[in-house]
């Protein structure tokens, strides 16, 4: 079992670098840059703000589940806390992306319908791949 | 670092920690939310309020850890990851505060300014010393 949750930290860790990387051209596709032009200077530097530390949120998750997969898989409390914390991240996720998100603005290329299946299927399996890793930082491996 | 002192510290960091989830709504207010996103496009408008809503899950996160679970700190793997990502974290607030916000708003807010300054300094040491000194 711990093999295989190994694997499930590497391949969410991968995820999560690649959601990174193309999370750099997100303000392009939404053209946040153009849609922000009326706002006051401090609300934009604000919402660049907090989407640059959303991101390095995203960054830190990556770092840990690649090169602290050791730690991640201890069993301690420790790590049961922060996989929870993970998990519950991308619980809020996932119900934005079904319930919360109004993507009725965005352009409906093939592109675009893609990428939401696929972002949708990331946040999917992190969310339920770091549920199993409370239950196995709480014992649940035996 | 004294393991005593430490937890402490931690402590005093989950305190700030809540006041500054706290301060987020009065914020929103204070600072016109509503209204300066009033004309934007609604896929903006929610995806600034989600923004907001994880930065106060994570401060708040980090607070219920520091308040809690402090000990946890001390354990070698949490100890280095967390604290030196949380140093990373409230060191570049302190900078963006600086370099990159509005500086007539800070003028006219100088008590704030410098107040928040002030708290993000403080965090950024307690991390970093947690980050350096703990094993």
């Amino acid at each position: 079992m711990r093999e295989v949750l190994n694997y499930g930290l590497l391949f969410a860790g991968l995820g999560l670098l690649v959601l990174t990387v193309a999370s750099f051209w997100i303000p392009r596709i939404l053209g946040w840059k153009e849609k922000l032009a009326d706002l006051s200077p401090l609300m934009r530097e604000l919402f660049w703000t907090y989407a640059a530390y959303i991101l390095a949120s995203h960054l830190f998750f990556a770092i840990l589940s690649l090169g602290f997969r050791d730690w991640l898989l201890s069993a301690s409390p420790a790590a049961a806390a922060m996989s929870g914390f993970i998990c519950f991240w991308w619980s809020v996720r996932v119900y934005l992306q079904f319930f919360g998100f109004d993507l009725a603005e965005v352009k409906d290329t093939r592109f675009n319908r893609l990428a939401k299946h696929l972002l949708t299927l990331l946040f999917l399996y992190l969310m339920t791949f770091f549920a199993i890793m409370v239950w196995w930082n709480l014992g649940g491996g035996g | 670092m004294n393991a005593e002192y430490t937890i402490i510290l931690l402590r005093l960091a989950g305190l700030i920690c809540v006041g500054l989830a706290v301060a987020n709504f009065v914020v929103a207010p204070r600072l016109g939310y509503a209204r300066s996103l009033a004309g934007a496009e609604k896929l903006v408008r929610q995806i600034f309020y989600v923004h907001c809503g994880y930065i106060v899950m994570l401060i708040s996160g980090l607070a219920i850890l520091c308040l809690g679970w402090p000990h946890l700190f001390l354990e070698g793997g949490m100890s280095k990851v967390v604290s030196g990502f949380f140093t990373v974290f409230w060191a570049s607030r302190v900078v963006v505060q600086l370099t990159y916000y509005d500086s007539e708003y800070r003028r006219r807010e100088r008590f704030w300014d410098v107040f928040f300054l002030m708290v993000f300094f403080t965090l950024t040491l307690v991390f970093g010393a947690v980050f350096l000194f703990e094993r």
